[in-house]
């Protein structure tokens, strides 16, 4: 067992934070450069491109059209996997294989096999859907959905939802008002950091917008292309766009974390009243 | 607080099957508005099945649960007038103890102000109110199981059902906790369903004790009738710590050498079970010499156990004596002891 001291810990720490974060600085660095050529750190900067990325009526319309596609997808996914997640767990466990089974499709097919799958189904039985953003909305809710139910049915499983479910049922609770009042603020936790992981999904996803929809339904990654494919090049703009990107995803994952730190029931209220008194 | 007496609970014909295994056994049952009556049995022998198939939370394959005189079978839980007190508290961690206490009013529509004022009733009924607006997590086990039992009874149901209430407390809090529940079902006169699988447990608090075997009820009785009088050998082997020894019969009687004779019970065939208890052992008085095996100073009394010459293998049994007649008695020694006959019940071995 080899023991780092105190100042090889911090070392360590540094190094690994430093590896991490150089990439995103020099992407940062250079969103602000206004021209950079062999120095380290850019020759002169400027706002110029930040300026032009928000005035850019393309980039703000491919941006906001992730943004309510993820939100849109996150929905559907949790109103499609938590009734699902918890009738599984409470009423009819015969349906886990089914449904770990089809958990386990977008692990194992790359996003562009399943792409070309459902353009194959789709362009069979319902081609009119083909381009639109409910094909991308049913389509990104099929890929994302497994991460949402890898998450949840933890969470109910460490919540023990079958025994929630018992003592809100003899209160003369519906199922209704049990999985509103009782097991959804019991999963919190778990639905947060998969609805995290679905929003993300969906947010940065390629190769399911481009082969359904194209220029049909341009967001933020197909938007990334076009400016890396432009042979007038505006790398500086897709620097702008990545951190943008980047802040958004790293802000949702900054608050589950916040909300969600050292404690035992997630989300619950009173947790930390809990973490407080044990450390007393 | 206290409110008119429940209705009862008749139960008839219950029967339920998991697969091959056969959890109940045409399994009736009266129980008295007001009455407590304690499921007693070992592990596995449908006692919590038969609870919950009164609660509604397992659809037994055959019979009738009536409740108040009203036919429940068909009802989801949801709709049946009960309440129901878990082994594992299970209140739930989001809400506070009060909120816990006035879910079961929220979701019939009561308005937030009888919630709340029915919640601190009964809050203050199980001796919570200081707790009320802790969550779950903050407050003890045994704290827990008062806002559980708070919670069941905040309906105002027919009947209080509790699956071993106690079992995941310590043994102090257990005892204290035991006595809390009968005081407070005597006082709201609701009639309850109490599963245990300890018989002091069982003794304690319930007016009659129903000791169930392989998925039906072997006896139905007072506790004192139960302790005194078991009607069969299961019942007197799980009730009472009773010593039980099988031996022959030998013209009718059944001996152990000078310690006991006692006569056998018609139709017992070449061998029965004498069960016995441990304070019907009478040490010193006579009878036939045995060895001292092992002393336990208990406090009060001092448990000895003997082992009695046969013939062939011998018989061991304790002996339960006051420990100020204990002093000298050790390992390895020899004591006369006899077995009280008119407390000594005989079944036929099986």
């Amino acid at each position: 067992m080899v023991h780092l001291g105190r100042i090889g810990r911090w070392a360590f720490f540094a190094f690994i934070a430093l590896y991490l974060a150089i990439p995103m600085v020099a992407v940062i660095l250079y969103s602000f450069s206004a021209r950079w050529t062999s120095n380290i750190l850019p020759d002169a900067y400027t706002l110029a491109h930040w300026g032009e990325a928000f005035r850019d009526e393309r980039m703000r319309n491919a941006f906001w059209r992730t943004t309510w596609m993820a939100i849109a997808v996150l929905l559907l996914d949790i109103v499609l996997v938590v009734p699902a997640v918890y009738w599984q767990r409470v009423r009819n466990p015969k349906i886990r294989v089914f449904a770990e089974l089809s958990a386990a499709i977008p692990f194992v097919l790359p996003f562009i096999v399943i792409a070309f799958g459902i353009l194959k189904f789709m362009g069979r039985s319902a081609p009119q859907m083909l381009g639109t953003p409910l094909i991308i909305l049913l389509s990104h809710a099929a890929i994302a959905f497994p991460f949402l139910y890898w998450a949840v049915d933890g969470a109910m499983a460490a919540a023990n939802v079958g025994r929630l479910n018992e003592a809100a049922v003899v209160c003369g609770a519906s199922p209704l008002q049990t999985l509103r009042h009782v097991i959804l603020p019991n999963i919190s936790s778990g639905l947060a950091a998969g609805g995290m992981l679905v929003f993300a999904t969906s947010f940065g996803e390629f190769a399911l917008v481009q082969i359904l929809a194209g220029s049909r339904f341009e967001n933020i990654s197909l938007y990334s292309l076009d400016l890396l494919l432009n042979t007038t090049s505006q790398v500086e703009l897709m620097a702008v766009l990545t951190i943008l990107m980047f802040v958004v995803l790293f802000g949702i994952s900054v608050a589950v974390v916040y909300l969600n730190r050292g404690r035992e029931g997630g989300f619950l209220p009173g947790s930390r009243a809990l973490v407080t008194e044990k450390n007393e | 607080m206290t409110r008119s007496s429940s209705g009862g609970v008749s139960l008839s014909g219950i029967s339920k099957h998991y697969g091959a295994v056969r959890a109940l056994d045409d399994v009736s049952l009266e129980v008295a508005p007001g009455e407590l009556i304690a499921l007693l049995g070992p592990s596995g022998c449908g006692k919590t099945t038969l609870l919950r198939s009164v609660a509604g939370l397992e659809k037994p394959d055959s019979g009738r649960v009536v409740i108040g005189g009203r036919d429940v079978t068909q009802d989801p839980a949801r709709k049946r007038p009960i309440g129901m007190v878990f082994q594992s508290y299970v209140l739930f961690p989001n809400m506070t103890i009060r909120d816990n206490v006035g879910f079961p009013l929220r979701m019939r529509g009561a308005s937030s102000d009888a919630v709340r004022k029915r919640a601190d009733e009964l809050l203050a009924l199980v001796g919570l109110s200081e707790q009320a607006d802790r969550y779950p997590h903050q407050v003890s086990g045994g704290q827990q199981q008062r806002g559980a039992l708070a919670r069941a009874l905040a309906p105002e149901p027919e009947v209080l059902l509790l699956d071993e209430p106690l079992s995941a407390l310590d043994a102090l809090v257990r005892v204290r906790l035991r006595d809390e529940i009968r005081r407070i079902q005597q006082m709201v006169k609701i009639t309850a369903l109490y599963v245990t699988h300890d018989q002091a447990e069982a003794m304690a608090i319930a007016d009659r004790v129903a000791v169930m075997n392989a998925g039906k009820i072997e006896q139905l009785d007072a506790p004192a009738a139960l302790y005194d009088e078991p009607a069969t050998s299961f019942s007197a082997g799980f009730v009472g710590n009773r010593n039980a020894l099988e031996l022959p019969v030998v013209n009718g009687v059944v001996r152990l050498g000078e310690a006991l004779t006692a006569n056998a019970p018609a139709g017992s065939g070449g061998r029965v079970v004498a069960f016995f208890r441990p304070e019907d052992v009478h040490v010193g008085q006579g009878g036939e010499a045995a060895t001292i095996e092992n002393v336990s100073f208990q406090g009060l009394l001092t448990r000895l156990h003997l082992s009695v010459p046969t013939g062939g293998e011998p018989a061991r049994l304790w002996a339960d004596l006051p420990s100020r007649n204990a002093a000298g008695l050790q390992v390895g020694g020899s004591v006369p002891v006899r077995i009280d006959a008119n407390h000594v019940r005989i079944f036929p071995a099986e």
